[in-house]
C-alpha cells in the first residue's frame, strides 16, 4: 500500500476508535454499550497492527475483545435476570440531582486533567533521546532464551517471574469467583442454526489455540492467546446450551486451575535444586521447557476464562452411561435461559419459584 | 543466602497451590508453609543486619533485562513483621473457620495474599511491583468477600474498584517512567531519574493510586465499610499489613527513588493530608457504634501518623537526626501492625462469643474473656503511644524532628490525636470492665486467645525494647 492509503487508514482507525468508545460510554443501554465495546476492542486490535505490535493485536482481539466482551454481555444477562435488590435502588434514588451532576462534573474534570497531563508527559518522554538498550539487550541474549520471537522470550525467560505472578493473580482471581457462590444456571438448548454452527466453530478453534501455542516460539502467539481461544471454544459450547463444556471435574478442575503457576514453580524450583538460578533455563533446554510452562498455563488461563464466565463453581453434573454413550446433565437448581432471553420480561420470583420445583420434581 | 529471597515467594505460593489440591489438609499445609517462611523472614532479617542489603537476579539475567530482588533493612524488617502477624492469625484463623467448605475457600486465597505481600516488599522492578500489587488487592478482595453478607460483598465490591483504580494510575506512572528512561529497575532509576516534566506527573500519578490503595484521608472512604465486615483474621491483616505495604511503596518511591525530585511543597501536601486522617479517623473511631468500626477509622488515623514524618524528612539535612526520624517512622509502621492485628483478632473472639461487637454492650466482657480484654488493652496502649511502647518511640521522635524542624503544628495534631486515641480506648474499656456480672465462664480456645495476647505484648512492650538494634539495622541496610 502506498503512504497515503496507509495514512487514510490510520485516521479512518482513529476517527473509529474514538467515535466507538464516545457511544460506548455515552449509551444509556448496557447492552448495547458493550456490543459497541467489543467493537472497539477489535478495531483497536487493527490499531496495534499497524503500530507492529502483532502480539498485542492477537491478544487484544482474543482476550479484551471477545472474552471481555462475553463476560460483560453474561453480567448484563444477569442483571436484567436478578434485578438489584430493592434497597440499594432506593438509596439511589435517594441521591439529590444536583449532587450527582457534581459528581459527574468533578470525574469529568478529573479525567481531563488526567489526560492532558499525560498528555504532556508523554510529548515529553518522546522528545527525548530515544531509550533503546531495553530492546538492544532483549535482541542480543535472543540466542539464549530458546525461542526466537522478542516477546515470548521476555514474558517466558527474562521477564518469566512477572508472567508467574500474572497467572497467580489470574488463579486468585477464579478463587474469588469461587467464594461468591455457585455458577449461574445455563442456556437453553441451541436452535439448528447455532448448533450446526458450533460443531464446526469448536474443533477450529480447539486447533487454532494449539496453532497459537506452538507457534508463539517464534511468531506472535503464545499461551494468553491461545488460552483465549481455549476457551471461547468452551463458551460456544455454553451459548450453545451444551452442559458439558470442555471442564474437567472435581479435584481433575483445581489440577487443571492449578496448572499455570504450578508447572512455572515446579520448573523454577527444579533448576534451583539443580544449582541453576530460580526460573534460569539452561539454554539447550531453554526452548522445551518454555513450551512445557506454555502449555500448562494454556490450559490454566483456558479454565480461568471460562470459570469466570460461568461466574461461579460450576455445578455437579450427574453422569450416566448409557449404551456407550455419556449424557451428562447438571443436578438443577436453577431456571434454563434463552440466549435470546437477555431482553425479555422476567416472570415475578414467586413464579419463577414455582418453576424450579416443577423442574427439580420432574428429575 | 541470597536464595532465600526467592525461597520467601516461592514457599506461600507453594503453599497455596497444595492447600488447593488438598483441602482435606489444607489447614496443617498452611501452618507448616506459614512457619517456614516466618523462619525463612527471620534468617534473612539476620542475614540483612550481618551482610547488608541482599539482592537476587531471577533466572540469572541483569536487573534491568531480567528482574531482581533487593532486601534492604526496611523490606527485612516489614517482611519479618508480615511474617509474625500472619502465622499469629493463621493460628487463630485455624479456630475461627470451623466448617471444612470455609477452610479450603480460605487458605490458598490466605497464602496468596501472603506471596503477594513478600514479593511487593522484596521487588526492585517497577512493572513488576504493578503486577504485585495486582495479586495483593485481589487476594485482598477476595478474603474480604468471605464474610458471605451482602454488606461485605458490597463493601469488598468497591473495594476492588478502588483497588483497581489505584494499580491503573500506578501502571500510567511506570509506563511513563519506561517512556523517558526505557528502564524498569529501581536500582538504576536511582541514579538517572530527575526532576523534570517526566519524573514528576509519573510520580504523582503513581502516588495517587498508592495513597488510594494506603487509604490517607480524603481516600479513605472505602476502607471503613471493607475492614469491618470481613472475617476478624481477614481485617487484622487487612488493617495491619495491606494498606502498610502500598504506604512501604509511598516511602520507597519518595525516599529512595526519585527523592531528587521531591519538592517541599508536595511533602507538606501529605503532611496536610496525613494530619487530617489523624483528626477525622480518631474522631470517627471515638464515635463509632460498633467495635470493629472503631479499629477501621483507627486505622485510618494511625496511617495518618506516618504520613506526618514527609515534611519533617523534607526538611531535615541528611544525617543522623534524619535516620532518627525515619527509624520513628518505620517503628510506628511497624508497632501499629502488631497492635492493630492483635486488635481485631481479639474483637473476633468477642464478636463470636457474644455474638455482637456493640461498644455500649460489651458489660461484663472483662469477667467473661480476660485475656482478650488484656489483649485489647495491650492494643490500646501500643495505639495511643504511651510508654514503653514502639508507638512512644516513633511519636517521640516525631516530636524530636517537628521542634528541630521548626514545624510545631504537626505536634498540636499528635497532640490532639493521641488525646483522641486515649479517649476511643477508654471508651471500650469502660464498658469491658462494666459492673453487670456475669456467672458463667465460657470456654476460651487457646489457639484463639494466644495470638491476640503475643501481639498485643509485642506492641506494647517488645517493639519499644526493639529501637536500637533496629536503627543499627536500618543504617546498614540503607
Amino acid at each position: 500500500m502506498s503512504d497515503t492509503s496507509l495514512l487514510v487508514l490510520d485516521g479512518l482507525l482513529v476517527i473509529s476508535l474514538v467515535t466507538l468508545a464516545w457511544t460506548a460510554l455515552a449509551g444509556s443501554d448496557a447492552r448495547r454499550s458493550v456490543i459497541l465495546f467489543m467493537a472497539f476492542g477489535l478495531v483497536l486490535a487493527a490499531a496495534w497492527v499497524r503500530l507492529l505490535a502483532p502480539d498485542v493485536a492477537l491478544a487484544e482481539a482474543a482476550i479484551g475483545a471477545g472474552l471481555a466482551g462475553a463476560l460483560l454481555l453474561a453480567a448484563v444477562r444477569e442483571q436484567s435476570r436478578q434485578p438489584l435488590p430493592a434497597r440499594i435502588v432506593s438509596k439511589r434514588s435517594h441521591n439529590k440531582p444536583g449532587v450527582n451532576i457534581a459528581l459527574q462534573w468533578a470525574v469529568s474534570v478529573l479525567c481531563a486533567v488526567l489526560a492532558g497531563t499525560l498528555a504532556w508527559a508523554l510529548a515529553h518522554a518522546l522528545n527525548s533521546a530515544p531509550q533503546n538498550a531495553l530492546p538492544r539487550a532483549v535482541s542480543a541474549n535472543l540466542e539464549a532464551s530458546g525461542v526466537s520471537n522478542p516477546v515470548t522470550a521476555v514474558l517466558l525467560n527474562f521477564r518469566a517471574y512477572d508472567t508467574l505472578l500474572e497467572l497467580a493473580v489470574l488463579l486468585t482471581a477464579v478463587l474469588g469467583i469461587f467464594a461468591l457462590g455457585p455458577a449461574r444456571p445455563g442456556y437453553q438448548s441451541a436452535g439448528p442454526v447455532f448448533d450446526g454452527l458450533a460443531r464446526w466453530l469448536v474443533p477450529v478453534l480447539i486447533l487454532t489455540a494449539g496453532y497459537l501455542l506452538w507457534v508463539g516460539a517464534h511468531a506472535p502467539g503464545g499461551a494468553f492467546q491461545a488460552g483465549a481461544t481455549l476457551a471461547a471454544a468452551s463458551v460456544v459450547l455454553r451459548l450453545a446450551g451444551r452442559h458439558q463444556i470442555g471442564l474437567p471435574q472435581g479435584p481433575a478442575l483445581r489440577v487443571v486451575m492449578a496448572a499455570g503457576v504450578g508447572m512455572f514453580v515446579l520448573v523454577g524450583l527444579g533448576l534451583l535444586v539443580a544449582g541453576r538460578p530460580f526460573l534460569g533455563y539452561p539454554p539447550p533446554w531453554a526452548g522445551g521447557l518454555i513450551l512445557m510452562i506454555e502449555s500448562a498455563a494454556t490450559l490454566a488461563i483456558a479454565a480461568t476464562l471460562v470459570l469466570a464466565f460461568l461466574g461461579g463453581q460450576p455445578r455437579p453434573l450427574a453422569v450416566r452411561v448409557a449404551r456407550g454413550r455419556i449424557a451428562a446433565t447438571p443436578i438443577p437448581t436453577g431456571k434454563p435461559v434463552s440466549p435470546e432471553g437477555i431482553r425479555s420480561t422476567e416472570p415475578h420470583a414467586a413464579e419463577a419459584c414455582h418453576r424450579i420445583q416443577e423442574t427439580q420434581k420432574r428429575c | 543466602m541470597t536464595e532465600l529471597l526467592i525461597g520467601l515467594v516461592a514457599t506461600p505460593l507453594t503453599g497455596a497451590l497444595v492447600t488447593m489440591l488438598l483441602p482435606r489438609f489444607a489447614t496443617s499445609v498452611a501452618i507448616a508453609a506459614g512457619v517456614l517462611t516466618t523462619v525463612a523472614a527471620g534468617t534473612l532479617l539476620y542475614g540483612v543486619g550481618t551482610r547488608g542489603a541482599l539482592g537476587y537476579d531471577i533466572g540469572g539475567w541483569t536487573a534491568g533485562l531480567g528482574i531482581a530482588l533487593r532486601a534492604d533493612g526496611l523490606s527485612a524488617l516489614l517482611l519479618m513483621m508480615n511474617a509474625l502477624v500472619m502465622l499469629a492469625a493463621s493460628v487463630y484463623a485455624s479456630a475461627y473457620f470451623s466448617k471444612t467448605a470455609e477452610r479450603a475457600r480460605f487458605w490458598p486465597l490466605w497464602l496468596l495474599l501472603w506471596t503477594a505481600l513478600n514479593a511487593l516488599l522484596l521487588s526492585g522492578d517497577l512493572f513488576n511491583l504493578y503486577v504485585t500489587l495486582e495479586l495483593l488487592g485481589l487476594s485482598a478482595v477476595a478474603l474480604a468477600s468471605l464474610g458471605n453478607k451482602t454488606a461485605a460483598v458490597q463493601a469488598a465490591l468497591r473495594y476492588l474498584l478502588v483497588g483497581l483504580l489505584g494499580s491503573m494510575l500506578f501502571l500510567a506512572g511506570v509506563s511513563l517512567i519506561y517512556a523517558g528512561y526505557g528502564t524498569l529497575d529501581m536500582a538504576s532509576l536511582a541514579h538517572v531519574a530527575q526532576a523534570g516534566p517526566i519524573v514528576w506527573p509519573a510520580l504523582a500519578l503513581m502516588t495517587v493510586g498508592l495513597l488510594l490503595k494506603t487509604a490517607l484521608f480524603p481516600l479513605h472512604f472505602w476502607l471503613p465499610p471493607a475492614h469491618a465486615s470481613a472475617p476478624a483474621p481477614v481485617s487484622a491483616v487487612l488493617s495491619a499489613l495491606v494498606v502498610k505495604a502500598s504506604f512501604y511503596l509511598v516511602l520507597r518511591l519518595w525516599l529512595d527513588v526519585f527523592a531528587e525530585a521531591v519538592t517541599p511543597a508536595a511533602a507538606s501536601l501529605l503532611g496536610v493530608l496525613g494530619a487530617g486522617a489523624v483528626l477525622w479517623g480518631s474522631w470517627r473511631a471515638l464515635r463509632a457504634e460498633r467495635l470493629k468500626l472503631l479499629a477501621a477509622y483507627s486505622t485510618v488515623a494511625q496511617l495518618g501518623y506516618l504520613f506526618l514524618f514527609f515534611p519533617l524528612l523534607q526538611a531535615l539535612p541528611p544525617g543522623s537526626a534524619r535516620d532518627l526520624a525515619v527509624g520513628g517512622l518505620i517503628i510506628l509502621a511497624l508497632t501499629h501492625g502488631f497492635a492493630k492485628a492483635g486488635l481485631f483478632l481479639a474483637i473476633g473472639i468477642i464478636q463470636q462469643r457474644s455474638g455482637h461487637d456493640t461498644i455500649r454492650e460489651l458489660d461484663g466482657t472483662a469477667q467473661r474473656l480476660p485475656a482478650t480484654t488484656f489483649a485489647i488493652a495491650l492494643g490500646g496502649v501500643a495505639l495511643i503511644g504511651l510508654p514503653p511502647s514502639g508507638t512512644f518511640l516513633g511519636k517521640w521522635h516525631l516530636l524530636v524532628a517537628a521542634f528541630t524542624t521548626g514545624q510545631w503544628w504537626w505536634v498540636v495534631v499528635a497532640v490532639i490525636g493521641s488525646l483522641l486515641a486515649a479517649a476511643y480506648i477508654f471508651r471500650v474499656l469502660g464498658h469491658a470492665f462494666g459492673h453487670r456480672a456475669y456467672p458463667n465462664q465460657p470456654v476460651a480456645i487457646a489457639r484463639e486467645e494466644w495470638p491476640a495476647l503475643l501481639l498485643g505484648v509485642t506492641a506494647a512492650v517488645l517493639m519499644g525494647l526493639a529501637g536500637a538494634p533496629l536503627w543499627r539495622l536500618l543504617e546498614g541496610g540503607a
